[in-house]
């Protein structure tokens, strides 16, 4: 192990030090800042506007239900998550940028602590996998760069040059699941968590099937250079919506009910930046999940009521809030970029207006896709 | 043949070895023409520069070149690689494998390379960002800031691979010299946190030819793939000493081609430097062809031959020279069986009794079966059996001894060694010894086995490498020994033993010393140990279906196979491996990648003897092999590597005034050229230790033996550290 110089800021600081420090703590901001704005606004203008997409999440399906906050939360006491507390609910499932059930994707489960399509006193997004496929702002747009997708095939680059990208992606694809229930979803990046005792903490969530339902989809050995493809095993017999059907059916038979849960970490001076990292899962021996609230769903939602229904960082009290970033390298700067995209929902929202709501994805035969055609 | 002055024959021997020894001149002159490097020598015409506006020319190409060196000291004076490492928060890593590049079934990691990441600021400033080795699986995964790696100041950043070029010794202890063996520039914006993958980087790093049997290294071009270079001392050693001889030689082979009539043989000879044999027939005319000089050189001359004890009579002694008979051949040159019987005069000195020579003696009778003897009974004939003995055993001599035995047997240690030694001590211990033999090896191929022996020889180029072959197929340094000397008077026996002492304790200090760290990094041993095995030819023999074969060709066989496993001191009957299918000549020093304590002593043991005798076939056995071609070849009629048929029923069996079976004009010349160039342009010697890379050790035991050393002829300041030429 090479021995490594000590920065400046370890010993005493001069004056000159520390204002090198701030000007370019203030550049990493302001770059940072950008970044994210500029990205929004690029989706704005390729995807929001002339496409009516989302970034990413586009073949989903939302319903409504409720949420209650556990009785007997082990969790830090929280004003928000008050024992018994309930809400109605929205919650959206999804499968990642392809317009097809049957390929290996990234399933989501976005919940919403409120029946309106916008707004909400708080607002989550998970995807399966307990580790993510980038963990910064800037591994995400060399991510988005290194796309390269065609007939559902993407990420060849991406993975032969960043192997912690390649794990999260073998982790988390999830292949021929039989419901969008059974899955595991991590917000993965971490949160605040200022509980009433005024101590600052961090927090992660992830939901479960309430019945601990075994989790289907995973591959095992899924080959390093493969993993890029996603595309439908031949002669597939599901359709392109099977997940999407099947969720329906669950819901008028029987409904589904998740249990959400929550891991927290008592903030200090020194931890290590590789604790905001979400290639790093927190320890839950020393960090146990404990149960949050049961999310119960009885009613699944319209096709256009499902793409208006969307969901932000910024719907979340302060206390629960993302964690300020620091640079475009910071851990944390994923939920940064996250937060500053509302206009890219808004102007999707509003395409909708201006040019009609995309349509259903068709039961045909035009599978490993990831853009209507429009000829639909 | 008696001499017919005062002196003896040991007094004129003793003046007229000290009167050719050759010596090396310091200084060098400009305006003379010189060469550009080593390989650049030719059989024919070599890359010489002679013409003066040419001279002129290459004077400003060289005032350029060392302004571009001194703007390259001056650059590297101005912005230093330092060793700091740059970097506090270590959050990413380069990751990678590095393998060899030959299409072999399985990856073959490259284990222990030196490996570095440096960034190059805008201003031109070297960073060292991180800095690591390769793991034995060749995988590496180097750590560093990722903010440093893309700072605003930072322009440039590159991946390097290293390899050692160098040892230099200061005191006793050893420094290895870095240069860059391979360097990847990696973008700044492809580095983004965590793991930047470089994936699997194959090296064309000492890989083995595919094309030949024998263990030799892929250089396609010489100035720019070898592995490693000359040093530029060694190439200006190489001008001052050969260009006298190479403008000789260009002058002969215009006048040839002008008018071949306008010059004889004698004159081409007179025009080289006088070498032993034609100093001492000035004193004593005859002398060098008469039974006890053929004797004495046999013993202790280039030929240093081994003297197999005849089965039935006491006192008698066979030495054996086996011609092309099972090799590809031409047919122009003879080359057959010389079976030499000697017996020990009271001086301890041996002398011919007997030649038996076994094939075609001219161009009529083809018959390789065909035996003639001769004894001194014979008169004249036995002069001329003699000159055909002498011949063949110059060939075989240089062809089994000395390319065989030190060049290619060296070459598969060389290798083996640079493929596999890094981190362990023995990389300073035998890199010194072993540099340099692969780019020699490959000149050789060139001017030597594609060009000079198959124009000047009996053999042509698959026959030499079938040859090569077949002798390496005994050499093993496991069962090597010394040789036993026959008597007082065998100098070169009692000079092998002492130098042998000497190696051999000087390795033992040096392992014993370092022993801690060559257990530790035993993976290496291991991998070189497996390289060599894998990569050494077959056991003599050992792919031959005897059952098809002819009695004569079996009984033939088998002599060769008894004589030859005498002289090289092989040993059939220690277990060997058997890799792909064939038998392998050279034993493994291990089989195991750590060094198990129950195989500890066994293995140090294996190790000691393995590293003494690399170092004692480097420098002892070659020098003698080397120094000795002017003395024993330097005088055309006296000794030629080849004498053709003719056209007389006579065939090679004629006097030495027989033009019609000595060389022509041509190889007669380049014949010389040879001689003089392969004994005069030596550098690179222990005790001189010019470059500072041999254990000042090494040189204290060497030196203090010098007298006795003296005693048998040899200058100790003469041997050779390494096998260069």
């Amino acid at each position: 192990m090479a021995s490594f110089n000590t920065s400046p800021m370890t010993k005493r600081t001069s004056i000159g030090s520390f204002i090198w420090y701030m000007i370019t703590s203030a550049w990493d901001k302001m770059v940072l800042w950008f970044i994210s704005k500029m990205f929004a606004w690029a989706l704005v203008v390729t995807l929001s506007i002339p496409h009516r997409y989302r970034m990413s999440h586009n073949n989903g399906i939302a319903a409504k239900g409720k949420v209650r906050i556990v009785d007997h939360p082990a969790f830090p006491p929280h004003d928000f998550f008050q024992p018994g507390r309930t809400f109605p609910a929205r919650v959206r499932h999804a499968s990642a940028t392809f317009l097809d059930d049957a390929m290996n994707c990234i399933r989501s489960l976005s919940v919403k602590f409120s029946e309106h399509h916008m707004e909400s006193p708080f607002d989550m997004e998970m995807n399966t996998g307990p580790i993510n496929l980038f963990w910064s702002a800037r591994s995400f747009l060399q991510f988005a760069k290194l796309r390269k997708q065609k007939w559902g095939v993407e990420y060849h680059d991406y993975y032969r040059i960043y192997p912690q990208g390649l794990e999260g992606a073998k982790v988390s694809l999830r292949r021929n699941p039989t419901s969008f229930h059974n899955l595991r979803y991590h917000s993965l990046t971490p949160y605040l968590f200022i509980g009433k005792d005024g101590i600052k903490r961090y927090a992660k969530y992830r939901a479960m099937p309430f019945d601990k339902e075994p989790e289907t989809g995973i591959t095992t050995d899924l080959s390093d250079w493969d993993t890029c493809n996603q595309r439908v095993f031949p002669n597939e017999t599901r359709s392109r919506n099977y997940l999407k059907d099947e969720y329906k059916q669950r819901i008028e038979k029987e409904g589904a009910k998740y249990m959400m849960q929550i891991q927290t970490r008592i903030a200090a001076d020194d931890d290590s930046p590789e604790i905001f990292n979400n290639q790093i899962p927190w320890d839950e021996k020393i960090f146990p999940w404990q149960d949050l609230a049961v999310i119960e769903i009885e009613e699944v939602l319209s096709w256009k009521d499902t793409l208006m229904t969307s969901f932000s960082l910024n719907n979340m009290p302060k206390s629960l809030g993302f964690i300020p970033a620091k640079s475009i390298y910071d851990y944390n700067s994923l939920n940064y970029m996250r937060s500053h995209s509302e206009v890219a929902r808004k102007a999707r929202i509003f395409s909708y207006k201006l040019f009609g709501y995309p349509p259903e994805i068709p039961y045909d035969d035009n599978r490993n896709v990831s853009e209507w055609s429009g000829k639909e | 043949m008696s001499n017919t002055n005062d002196q003896t024959p040991k007094t004129v021997c003793a003046e007229c070895l000290k009167k050719t020894n050759i010596g090396y001149d310091d200084e060098g002159r400009f305006f003379m023409p010189y060469f550009k490097s080593i390989n650049h020598v030719e059989v024919g015409y070599s890359k010489i520069i002679s013409n003066p506006i040419t001279i002129v020319f290459e004077w400003i190409l060289a005032k350029f070149y060392q302004l571009k060196d001194g703007l390259i000291s001056l650059g590297k004076w101005l912005f230093p690689r330092r060793s700091k490492i740059y970097g506090k928060l270590i959050d990413s890593w380069l990751v990678g494998k590095i393998i060899f590049e030959a299409n072999e079934a399985e990856e073959i990691p490259i284990h222990h390379l030196p490996l570095e990441f440096w960034g190059r600021t805008k201003l031109g400033q070297w960073r060292k960002l991180s800095q690591g080795h390769s793991k034995p699986d060749g995988t590496f995964r180097l750590p560093f800031e990722l903010r440093c790696a893309r700072r605003f100041g930072i322009s440039s950043l590159r991946f390097e691979v290293s390899q050692i070029s160098h040892i230099y010794y200061s005191e006793t202890e050893a420094t290895t010299v870095l240069t860059i063996f391979h360097k990847i520039k990696i973008a700044k914006s492809d580095l983004i946190g965590m793991e930047y993958n470089l994936r699997t980087i194959p090296l064309c790093f000492w890989e083995y030819r595919q094309d030949v049997k024998m263990a030799r290294v892929v250089i396609t071009e010489h100035g720019k793939d070898a592995p490693q270079q000359y040093t530029k001392a060694r190439i200006e050693a190489i001008n001052e000493q050969m260009i006298p001889v190479e403008l000789t030689k260009v002058k002969h082979l215009e006048q040839i081609k002008l008018d071949p009539d306008s010059i004889t043989l004698a004159e081409i000879q007179a025009d080289y430097p006088e070498n032993l044999t034609m100093c001492i027939e000035k004193k004593l005319p005859g002398y060098t062809r008469g039974d006890d000089w053929f004797g004495e050189r046999m013993m202790n001359g280039m030929n240093r031959g081994l003297f197999l004890p005849d089965k039935e009579e006491q006192g008698v002694y066979w030495m054996k020279y086996f011609g092309k008979q099972n090799y590809d051949s031409n047919e122009e040159y003879a080359f057959p069986d010389s079976l030499m019987k000697f017996r020990l005069k009271p001086d301890g000195l041996p002398t011919p009794v007997m030649i038996k020579l076994r094939g075609p003696l001219n161009a009529i009778n083809r018959d390789p079966w065909q035996e003639r003897e001769f004894t001194p009974a014979d008169g004249e004939l036995w002069q001329q059996a003699k000159r055909v003995a002498r011949v063949n055993g110059g060939l075989c001599t240089e062809v089994d001894e000395h390319f065989a035995g030190t060049h290619a047997n060296l070459e598969q240690y060389a290798i083996a060694a640079y493929r596999n030694l890094r981190l362990s001590p023995l990389a300073t211990l035998l890199f010194p010894h072993l540099k340099e033999v692969v780019l020699i090896n490959h000149t050789a191929d060139g001017i030597l086995l594609h060009q000079y022996l198959p124009s000047a020889t009996a053999y042509t180029y698959d026959g030499i490498v079938a040859r090569v072959a077949d002798i390496m197929g005994v050499m093993d340094w496991k069962s090597w020994t010394t040789m036993t000397p026959l008597s007082e008077a065998h100098n070169y026996a009692k000079a092998e033993q002492l130098f042998w002492d000497i190696t051999t304790r000087y390795v033992d200090y040096f392992i014993e010393r370092y022993l801690d760290d060559i257990r530790k990094y035993w993976h290496e041993v291991y991998c070189f140990s497996e390289d060599l095995v894998n990569h050494s030819v077959p056991v003599f023999l050992s792919d031959i279906d005897f059952s098809h074969l002819e009695p004569r060709e079996k009984a033939r066989y088998e002599d060769m196979k008894e004589y030859l496993t005498a002289q090289f001191c092989f040993d059939y009957n220690l277990p060997r491996q058997h890799r792909d299918g064939q038998l392998k000549v050279v034993s493994p020093l291990t089989l195991t990648s750590a060094l198990l304590p129950e195989n500890e002593r066994e293995e140090i043991a294996n190790l000691k003897k393995a590293c003494s005798y690399m170092i004692f076939v480097a420098t002892f056995l070659h020098t003698w092999a080397n120094e000795h071609q002017n003395e024993d070849i330097g005088e055309v009629l006296y000794n030629c590597l080849g004498l053709r048929y003719g056209d007389k029923e006579s065939g090679v069996l004629s006097p030495e005034d027989d033009l019609s079976i000595a060389p022509d004009l041509t190889r007669s010349t380049q014949m010389m050229w040879f001689s003089n160039l392969l004994s005069r342009t030596e550098y690179g010697f222990i005790t001189r230790n010019e470059e500072r890379d041999i254990n000042p050790y090494f040189g204290e035991l060497l030196l203090s033996k010098k007298e006795q050393f003296a005693a048998l002829d040899v200058i100790v300041e003469n041997i050779e550290s390494r096998t260069n030429i």
